[in-house]
């Protein structure tokens, strides 16, 4: 009888953490993508999840019919998103990454990561004063129902209550949606084949006569891709404004890095992980030291399992 | 490629000087006041609002016809951005110091902001005016600096006392448990410092929960969820981040504790901006109560209704009124001391006692300084969402609405 | 590098560069002097990051941690304690340094990527923990009694001289590095940490001690920023910006090189204030937009930083030795009785020139495949025969010469295009893709297959020459043999049915036996399907008894050739060459 209270606190926050975890777990897929191919790090990556969330914000504005359609119309605009950030990823890729990684500097001693470390900060500065500019200060979201409201869970003849925000809930299944199918994108099919060959050795892959470059710029818009869908699904319960894409990139990099480098997979686990530990952890610790545990944890994984959890090679040189 | 580069950072630097003097060569007649607040970074749309505020106060002043003891100067205002770390406040702080014209300043939005700011005026003997809320701001034996906002350490329990009150004639028992969650920021902790040390005891409140989290809160289920085991009377949201503040308010109610079942009570002006209504929904929002160093008046009705329409803001807040009140403090004090000097300026400021001209624009009766520059007998704004709107509702003689308190039950 | 460099003009210039520091000094006011303290602290935060980040090439994202930690010092000393800031920095860059060796300890099992993102995580842990310390802001504490002894001058220059004396003897320290041994044995391990360590060095000790002078020095940076700054709060000294203007600074200045970081912040500490002051109170995001603009511009026409780019721009002949001689077949000392082999030319390659900086890789290099013949390359280690591959294959670019496919000039194609038109090159040291499985590597072998419905077949055929990649063929391809991974590395070349197969080193590292097979099998391939074979290998026997006729490569020049029977005769090859 006196358990019922720690259980029921023990299965809420573990609802939180997985929901969360599923949308982290999403971020990190994309990021993954682009660190695991091409091992550029792209500081860039929240401020464009960050884009996202306007992109968002704006479809919504425009195409939905009232607040309770809202959020299925967030749903519709994520996948179009994912689209116009597949796009833009090349386009990124194409006009800034590529003149400073890839092909051109496979061979060079530092492989093009210098210039790109740069780059990427540059074009987060941009990203992140631009978009002040021309969105504004405010804090804005995505109003909808679904957002606000959560479905009612009684256990245990109604000794256990779980509140599942329906926002989130939809948004982890959309994340998980979109996380399979770049998972069959990359087993299945021959693009994957060559992403992954190119992530595992780009100069042998040059070999076989793929197009390495061609290569990067679909990682990098389909990691784009991949992170603007989890950007419209934050926005339909997160207030953002200009400089929020940087409160998820650390996270981001974290789960990519806990999950193992170069798997679409084992990058959504590790952004799952993320979730869980960070929400858990206020089981134990105060909630102010959320985020020191996920680094603990993430250093401890790190220290244990150098290649990560799911990782199966280690860094080549 | 490269000579063009060269050629751009000489440029560059050959600039540099021209700049900084320009604007210190600038033509000597008006009064030259500084604006410092963050109008870059996470905390952008803070410093817009008190851009607001100061930018009209200035208008009405010079409209008005300037300052007329010297002259019927014209006021202008150098604006600075404090941007997102307090290393910019810092040098933002040194190019206002080192401009010699300016008679006084203002900001800097967070105490950490303002702590670094004044480091910097008192040694330049810069006057300077803050709203914000740090007992430290006061506390270091500055002669420069001015607070007009409550500090930290009176600003809850003087909003508690009379709420407690009305909560027990309303309910017929007065509240006895308090559940607080804030986040870490400075100015939050050192409110809930004089609390945590035996105030809520003197309130005869019992603390049933006391938790801190990290900006930004990624969700706020494993808070709520303790806080719907620990079943408090009263609920106490400390919050800086517009993104936290709902969160916890939606979760809250997703809990079904929202819309008034637990009364909420938070010593945030960001609780009463417009984007937390647009963020959050009228219906989240109605009985919320807020608690700021500053908010609308009854006895200012025709001035904020004139200060709405040309700001373009739906109503006003702590950071646009307190802005607005700054700058007319320091026009009233200049008519007073007569001469555009500091020091003159800075006994004038400090020598205020009125409950007329700058005072009606805070809270609270009379507007005078201590010795060490917090202002007096200071009274907290107590605000409540009504309607989809945060109405004043303590101290009595500003309030422009009843307090009301739910039923229990 | 510069190791060799005079220290003499190095000290000159530094010496001059802070007299020039003092007198801008003198000769500026208050809110420039504390430009002059930013430029300092950055610059040295730059210094210290590049002792790890340029010299050894460890990239750290968490250089804040030592910065913050010297900034703490300092702070809580002279708040809680009471205790001067003249004590507090010393101590400040005692706790950088140590914390470097906590976490160097810690962190140096890790490698690359893996090293850099653990970096980010300790100052980031730090920040809601100094928060929950009820550290979240902590200012230096107004003292009117004893100004000077608590470091608050009342003349504003006094704190730029001491940070300009601090920054001077930062870069000291990091000139010295750069010419001692550690700064040479740093260096090996950015280029090889495998090969330092079988040099000999102790690369964990090496690296401990770099990340503890690298450490205290940020603790110093951060010690002075608390002094002049006055309030700190975690964000600020913790946070990722300050992780990432370190990074900044040394990365535009140029990695590497002790003057990098120093112009790195030369020019972007005022920059990006001049933009603040600008922009800031009227055009809010303005300057972050134009910052960010400049950072990019520059590193996408000067990838290496500026002050590479300076260099290289002052001095482009001083680092690369004068033009030879035009290139020509006689340059090569043909073998007295050599006699041309018979069948047409599959693969030309004509006088070509490979550098890399000042170092002759290949010169003068030419050469001709023959239709259906296997040719060997042999020659000592270094004698350039891998990079002659690299070279044909388009992955390492050409200074001079021409390479022709069946008559067609290949050499300005994209190395991706050259597989598509029958070139596969099998690299050395197999190079499978590990985490993909047998099959999928060999699918991967198809790309340049002309007719994409051939691929079933092409599979067919590698699992028939190696029948133990077909039993394997679901196994990850980083859990094979190395026999078998050289097995699926031809079987890899051959998939995509090329014209010329090139070998690099396929016996590396096996034994004997598998040795045996290997070379069994690339006749197999010659003599049934008459693929045309390109090897290179240091094996010089054994390859030479399988080729048709062989090439002696050494360093960088072709040496020699012949057929086989001329070369297994010849004595001053076998005695020179072939050890026998």
């Amino acid at each position: 009888m006196g358990y019922t209270g720690e259980i029921e606190a023990l299965l809420q926050i573990l609802a939180a953490g997985l929901l969360l975890g599923c949308l982290y777990g999403l971020m990190c897929a994309g990021l993954g993508l682009i660190f695991g191919i091409m091992r550029v790090i792209n500081f860039a990556q929240g401020d464009f999840m960050m884009l996202a969330m306007y992109f968002g914000l704006t479809g919504v504005a425009l195409f939905a019919p009232g607040r309770s359609w809202a959020f299925a119309t967030a749903m519709a605009v994520a996948c179009a998103a994912a689209l116009v950030f597949y796009g833009l990823g090349a386009l990124t890729h194409w006009a800034l990454v590529s003149r400073v990684s890839g092909a051109r500097a496979v061979d060079t001693a530092d492989a093009g990561h210098t210039g790109q470390l740069i780059l990427t900060l540059g074009l987060s500065l941009v990203l992140q004063n631009g978009g002040l500019m021309l969105f504004g200060s405010s804090p804005v979201s995505i109003p909808s129902d679904a957002g606000t409201q959560s479905w009612t869970l009684e256990l245990l003849g109604g000794d256990i209550m779980l509140f599942i925000n329906q926002a989130r809930a939809f948004s982890a299944l959309m994340a998980v949606a979109a996380v399979l199918l770049a998972i069959l994108l990359m087993t299945r099919t021959g693009i994957g084949r060559q992403l992954r060959a190119v992530a595992s050795n780009p100069i042998a892959a040059l070999y076989m006569g793929v197009n390495v470059d061609r290569a990067f710029r679909t990682a990098f818009g389909i990691g784009l891709a991949l992170t603007a869908i989890a950007g419209v699904c934050v926005a339909t319960f997160y207030p953002f404004q200009a400089y929020s894409g940087f409160d998820f990139v650390i996270i981001m990099y974290a789960g990519v890095v806990l999950g193992g480098m170069g798997s679409v997979g084992g990058a959504f686990l590790g952004g799952l992980i993320i979730g869980l530990v960070q929400q858990l952890s206020t089981l134990v610790l105060p909630a102010q030291l959320q985020n020191t545990a996920v680094f603990v944890v993430f250093l401890a994984v790190l220290l244990i399992r150098p290649q990560g959890l799911f990782g199966r090679s280690v860094e080549r040189a | 490629m490269t000579t063009i580069t060269r050629r751009g950072l000489l440029g560059t630097a050959l600039a540099m000087p021209a700049i900084v003097h320009g604007t210190a060569r600038a033509q000597s007649a008006p009064i030259r006041l500084a604006l410092l607040a963050p109008l870059s970074g996470p905390f952008a749309r803070q410093g817009e609002l008190m851009r607001t505020g100061a930018t009209l106060a200035v208008e009405d002043v010079n409209r008005n016809g300037g300052i007329k003891a010297l002259g019927g100067a014209t006021l202008e205002l150098v604006i600075a951005d404090a941007g997102a770390n307090v290393e910019q406040v810092t040098s933002a702080a040194q190019r206002l110091a080192a401009d010699r014209e300016l008679l006084a300043g203002m900001g800097a939005w967070a105490s950490s902001f303002t702590l670094a700011a004044t480091e910097v005026t008192e040694r330049a003997k810069l006057p300077w005016i803050t709203l914000s809320w740090a007992d430290t701001i006061t506390a270091r034996g500055f002669h420069y600096v001015l607070a007009s906002s409550p500090p930290s350490s009176r600003i809850i329990p003087a909003a508690l006392e009379p709420l407690l009150a009305l909560a027990g004639k309303v309910a017929g028992k007065k509240p006895s448990t308090i559940a607080c969650i804030n986040d870490d920021t400075a100015v939050n902790q050192a409110n809930m410092k004089p609390l945590r040390e035996g105030g809520f005891e003197k309130l005869g409140l019992k603390t049933v929960m006391d938790e801190n989290f990290s900006v930004p809160l990624s969700d706020a289920t494993p808070l709520i969820q303790r806080l719907r085991r620990a079943r408090p009377d009263l609920v106490l949201l400390g919050t800086t981040a517009t993104s936290d503040s709902r969160l916890l308010l939606q979760t809250l109610t997703e809990f079904g504790l929202g819309q008034g079942k637990v009364p909420v009570i938070a010593p945030s002006a960001n609780f009463g901006t417009p984007e937390m209504l647009k963020n959050m929904g009228a219906n989240y929002l109605e009985g919320v109560i807020g608690v700021a160093g500053n908010w609308t008046s009854k006895r200012q009705a025709a001035l904020n209704a004139d200060l709405m329409k040309r700001s373009g803001e739906p109503w006003l807040i702590q950071d646009t009124l307190s802005l607005y009140g700054h700058v007319a403090l320091i026009a009233d004090a200049l008519e007073r001391a007569g001469k555009a000097d500091r020091d003159a300026l800075m006994a004038a400021l400090l020598a205020t006692d009125t409950t007329e001209g700058p005072a009606r624009f805070f809270l609270g009766e009379r507007l005078r300084f201590e010795k060490n520059g917090r202002r007096a007998d200071a009274v907290p704004a107590v605000f409540q969402w009504k309607n989809g709107k945060p109405l004043t509702v303590l101290p009595e003689a500003d309030a422009e609405a009843e307090l009301s308190w739910p039923r229990p039950g | 590098m510069q190791f060799l460099s005079p220290p003499g003009r190095q000290l000159a210039a530094l010496a001059v560069l802070l007299l020039c520091g003092v007198a801008v000094t003198f000769t500026i006011h208050g809110y420039e002097l504390l430009l002059v303290c930013f430029v300092g602290i950055w610059a040295m935060l730059g210094l210290s990051w590049n002792i790890l980040g340029g010299y050894a090439g460890l990239v750290s994202f968490g250089h804040a941690a030592f910065f913050g930690g010297g900034a703490y010092t300092v702070a809580i000393l002279s708040h809680d304690l009471g205790i001067t800031p003249w004590i507090g920095i010393p101590l400040g860059a005692v706790v950088g340094a140590a914390l470097g060796l906590l976490i160097g300890a810690v962190t140096f099992r890790l490698k690359g990527h893996y090293f850099s993102l653990a970096m980010l995580a300790y100052p980031l842990a730090l920040i809601p923990l100094f928060t929950w310390a009820g550290w979240s802001e902590v200012a230096l504490p107004l003292e009117r009694e004893h100004p000077l002894r608590y470091m608050q001058f009342s003349d504003p220059r006094i704190m730029p001289l001491i940070v300009l004396a601090a920054l001077g003897a930062a870069l000291w320290i990091c000139l010295r590095i750069e010419r001692t041994r550690l700064g040479l044995q740093l260096f090996a391990i950015r280029q090889n940490e495998l090969a330092a360590q079988c040099a000999g060095i102790a690369t964990l000790r090496v690296k401990l001690i770099s990340i503890a002078i690298s450490g205290g020095m940020a603790g110093l940076a951060g010690g002075l920023y608390a002094t002049t700054v006055l309030v700190v709060t975690p964000l600020s000294v913790f946070g990722m910006l300050a992780s990432a203007q370190a990074l900044i600074v040394s990365m535009f200045g140029g990695l590497g090189a002790a003057w990098g970081p120093l112009i790195g912040a030369i020019i972007l500490v005022p920059a990006a204030e001049l933009l603040n002051a600008t922009f800031g109170g009227r055009l809010p995001g303005m300057q972050g937009v134009i910052f960010g603009l400049a950072i990019m511009a520059v590193i996408l026409f000067r990838p290496q930083g500026i002050y590479w780019a300076v260099r290289d721009h002052l001095a482009p002949r001083g680092r690369v030795p004068a033009d030879h001689g035009a290139p020509s077949e006689e340059a090569a000392v043909p073998h007295p009785e050599y006699r041309e082999a018979p069948g047409e030319p599959l693969l030309v390659v004509r006088g070509i020139d490979v550098r890399f900086g000042g170092l002759h890789a290949l010169s003068d290099v030419s050469l001709e495949v023959r239709r259906g013949e296997i040719l060997g390359i042999i020659g000592p280690n270094g004698a350039g025969k891998t990079t002659l591959f690299k070279a044909i294959s388009g992955v390492v670019p050409l200074a001079a010469g021409s390479i022709r496919l069946e008559g067609q000039p290949i050499e300005r194609l994209s190395p991706a295009r050259r597989p598509h038109l029958g070139l596969a090159h099998v690299p050395e040291g197999r190079q499978v893709f590990g985490d993909l499985t047998v099959e999928e590597n060999l699918q991967l072998g198809t790309t340049a297959l002309r007719d994409g419905r051939d691929a079933g077949r092409s599979l067919e055929r590698c699992y028939a020459l190696f029948p133990v990649l077909a039993e394997r063929r679901q196994q990850l391809a980083g859990s094979l043999s190395g026999g078998q991974q050289q097995m699926l590395a031809i079987g890899r070349g051959i998939a995509s049915r090329p014209r010329l197969l090139m070998l690099d080193e396929p016996s590396m590292g096996l034994a004997p036996t598998i040795v045996d097979t290997i070379f069994e099998s690339v006749q197999r391939l010659n003599r049934e399907e008459g693929l045309t074979v390109l090897i290179v290998e240091q094996r010089a026997i054994e390859a030479i008894e399988i080729c048709d006729r062989g090439y002696v490569l050494s360093t960088g020049e072709v040496v020699m050739r012949g057929t086989r029977a001329e070369l297994l005769a010849d004595k001053t090859l076998r005695e020179a060459y072939l050890g026998a």
